[in-house]
């Protein structure tokens, strides 16, 4: 019996002593930048998808100043349905971090309700782009050909709110799975965070396009 | 304690929410002033930035993390976006010019 203890205990501190330096409570502090390597990671993923985002955005700015003559966004854009579209995806980040602070003081039931709330949001929001995207095709908006005289308008349009709309798509796949996890418990306070940085990452890419595509 | 920073922690996203909200309703707002061009541009450029910001700062916490990180981020995004821009942005201007001529 004491045999068994001592050879546990044997196998404890062998284990200590091959594993990486830092217990698991020191891993949370052992990146450079004070944060957890799975939290520096994701920040890593944001920047170079936002990088993505920069190069799209800058293509659209050089099409936009090199040519002689632009559209008038305001006969083609329904600007108070992108109005209420930017006031669901500000408000889903709200829920998002409340969702976040709740599963830091580890309230179950708050953070799976919160966590639906952001992703009604994020449903809300596509079904309204899914909206605009069709009626714009059925006045004869494509890809390399619109009726308002710049073809590169469309494009750039299609492109860049498609590559926006597939991130919304990929937060809500994201955040369903992380709230049936935290449901079940399987999820942790920092899983929810980092689902949490990469939607509000999406709401962050939102402002750039709102502003630089449909005001300016 | 706990319980406090948590409830703070609440209060400081509803704020923000609000914050948000509001400044999306001014930049909606200024499409209805007959302001010159430029002065138009500036508000919603900064409004954009400030924007930006505040979900970066507090929704994404990154005011609360480390220099380190902030550095790590905001180096790498504003400033290649930034660079990028501006180098585009000249040929950009010329294309333009050659084709008013």
């Amino acid at each position: 019996m004491s045999e068994a203890a001592a050879t546990h205990n044997d196998l404890t501190a062998h284990r200590d002593l091959t594993a990486p330096p830092g217990t698991a409570t020191d891993q949370v502090e052992s990146s450079p930048a004070g944060v957890s390597w799975q939290k520096l990671m994701m920040w890593i993923f944001i920047v170079s998808d936002g990088l993505l985002f920069a190069g799209l955005l800058c293509g659209y700015g050089f099409v936009r100043i090199a040519s002689p003559i632009w559209p008038d966004r305001g006969e083609i854009f329904h600007l108070p349905m992108i109005g209420f579209m930017t006031f669901l995806l500000i408000s889903s980040s709200a829920t998002m971090a409340s969702a976040v602070a709740a599963a830091g003081r580890a309230d179950r039931g708050a953070t799976v309700r919160f966590l639906l709330f952001t992703i009604l949001g994020g449903l809300g929001f596509m079904g309204m782009q899914a909206y605009e995207w069709s009626s714009l095709i059925q006045e004869g908006a494509r890809l390399d050909s619109n009726p308002w005289g710049v073809p590169a308008f469309s494009g750039a349009f299609f492109l860049i709110t498609g590559f926006h709309g597939s991130h919304v798509l990929s937060g809500i796949v994201l955040l369903a799975i992380t709230a049936w996890r935290m449901a079940a418990g399987k999820s942790t306070a920092a899983g929810i965070e980092l689902a949490g940085l990469y939607w509000h990452f999406v709401d962050l890419v939102w402002v750039f396009i709102f502003t630089l595509f449909y005001l300016i | 304690m706990a319980n406090a920073t948590h409830g703070t922690g609440y209060r400081l996203y509803w704020i923000t929410w609000i914050f948000l909200l509001m400044v999306t309703m001014v930049m909606l707002a200024m499409e209805y002033v007959s302001w010159p061009q430029w002065m138009l541009l500036t508000v919603l450029l900064v409004a954009m930035l400030v924007k930006a910001s505040v979900i970066s700062g507090y929704f994404m916490h990154l005011r609360f993390e480390r220099p380190a990180l902030i550095v790590i981020v905001a180096a790498s995004l504003v400033l290649v976006g930034l660079v990028l821009f501006v180098l585009l942005a000249i040929d950009a201007i010329r294309v333009h010019q050659l084709s008013a001529v």
